[in-house]
């Protein structure tokens, strides 16, 4: 079953039939976290990267925000019997406009709280496709936990 | 052989008027001062789907009204006249703004997606900057688009030379637009928001929010209409046509006003968190 992913929303699947995609990336961020050997995967899109912007927001939602949103999709991979060893985690996502002066980062901030809180919690991060101008769609393909971009009409694993 | 740009210009006459209903009700609430209340009811009235709206308005969660209120009188009194076209202008252009967009590859739904998306931005924007801004600044925010419509379902030019200029040589999607057409889909829309009645403030903001820097009059609103665009590209709401992240922000847009990281990220998160009350409240 194909299972999107909205904009700061997270899922999780243990079933090899399952697709988990998520469309739109732009300055967002999309995480895939698989554990091959569990088979448990999933795919998070966080908007922003720290909660304390808005905490009454983080607390309702907590996958709008990196810090809150990434955290949480862990333990409930973790609640799910993934383990810390195995997990591969892949990312994609943090464009920016035509932003010479790069007064609007929050892409580029995104990804930096992604990458400190996999290092953080000792995860390996085997693939990203981030930056740039364009908008990115993200698929988990569960029967075997190939990560996918695609961005105008091309795919390519990550 | 006319060019693009006369050819683009010409089909504005084809181009369907909006309801009459609603020009009315325009006229009507354009007298301000010697506004005939009583007329502007009647008129309402006439209009089945738009007193549903208003009354939903008048009791959205997004305003955040305590009591509830069921009489169409009631509903124009708590909610303003500055709000009341707001939403004639949601009910009339509105479907407009939802059909899909061809020529930008926008399926059903997403561009009418990004404009609530620029409305909610720029309202949420305003607040947490304190501006007072005219009331007009949500229906603004709502029509900024309305020129893509023009030139990717109505005209059906063909996109293929815009997107590969802009791609190519890394430049803004309104420039490509301009090149290759003549006519970008600012001043297109502004043709047409001009040509439907359409008071000239929004006009003006639809003509400049790519190029806020270059409009001589109060900047006030078209620079947190152009604020709120980005933002909204920035959270990827509306999702992404073929013009993508494609667009320059304007730093002196952001000095302006005042910007900062924080501010930015409040903003989006607000968009986000608002956007399915005001889907709702807008949604005959």
């Amino acid at each position: 079953m194909i299972k999107t992913v909205d904009i700061s929303d997270m899922k999780i699947s243990d079933n090899e039939n399952d697709i988990l995609v998520t469309y739109s990336l732009g300055s967002c961020v999309g995480v895939t976290l698989y554990d091959p050997e569990e088979n448990i995967g999933s795919l998070i899109h966080c908007m922003l990267p720290l909660s304390k912007v808005d905490r009454d927001k983080a607390r309702k939602n907590p996958y709008m925000f990196v810090d809150t949103g990434l955290t949480k999709m862990l333990q409930e991979m973790y609640d799910r019997g993934a383990k810390r060893k195995n997990i591969v985690a892949k990312l994609a996502g943090g464009a920016k406009l035509l932003d010479k002066k790069n007064i609007f980062n929050v892409g580029e901030r995104n990804i930096v709280v992604v990458r400190k809180i996999l290092w953080k919690n000792d995860i390996l991060i085997k693939g990203m496709d981030v930056g740039g101008s364009k908008s990115r769609t993200v698929r988990l393909y569960m029967e075997n936990g190939k990560t996918t971009v695609r961005n105008k009409g091309e795919e390519n694993e990550l | 052989m006319i060019n693009k740009r006369d050819e683009i210009i010409k089909k504005l006459d084809s181009i369907q008027s909006i309801p009459a209903t609603v020009s009315k009700i325009y006229k009507l609430l354009k007298q301000r001062d010697e506004l005939d209340f009583k007329e502007l009811v009647r008129m309402i009235e006439y209009d089945p789907a738009l007193t549903t709206n208003i009354l939903k308005y008048a009791n959205s969660a997004y305003y955040g009204f305590k009591y509830k209120i069921t009489s169409l009188h009631q509903a124009l009194i708590r909610i303003g006249m500055d709000k009341i076209f707001d939403i004639v202008i949601a009910a009339s252009i509105g479907p407009v703004l939802k059909q899909s967009v061809k020529g930008y590859d926008l399926p059903r739904g997403k561009l009418w997606e990004h404009s609530v998306g620029v409305a909610i931005g720029a309202e949420q924007l305003a607040k947490i900057l304190k501006i007072n801004a005219p009331g007009y600044l949500f229906t603004a925010g709502l029509l900024i688009d309305i020129g893509k419509i023009v030139l990717g379902s109505f005209v059906d030019v063909n996109a293929q030379p815009i997107v590969k200029l802009a791609f190519e040589k890394h430049i803004p999607f309104d420039v490509a637009e301009r090149r290759v057409l003549g006519i970008d889909h600012t001043e297109v829309g502004a043709m047409l928001l001009k040509k439907w009645g359409i008071p000239d403030e929004i006009v003006e903001v639809e003509r400049w929010h790519h190029q806020p820097d270059r409009f001589e009059g109060d900047k006030t609103v078209v620079d947190l209409v152009h604020a709120a665009d980005t933002l909204t590209m920035i959270a990827g709401v509306g999702g992404y046509g073929t013009d993508g992240l494609n667009y320059r922000p304007s730093s002196e847009v952001s000095t302006r006003l005042g910007l900062t990281r924080t501010i930015n990220e409040k903003v989006i998160a607000e968009i986000i968190g608002n956007i399915e009350k005001v889907y709702e409240m807008l949604t005959i």
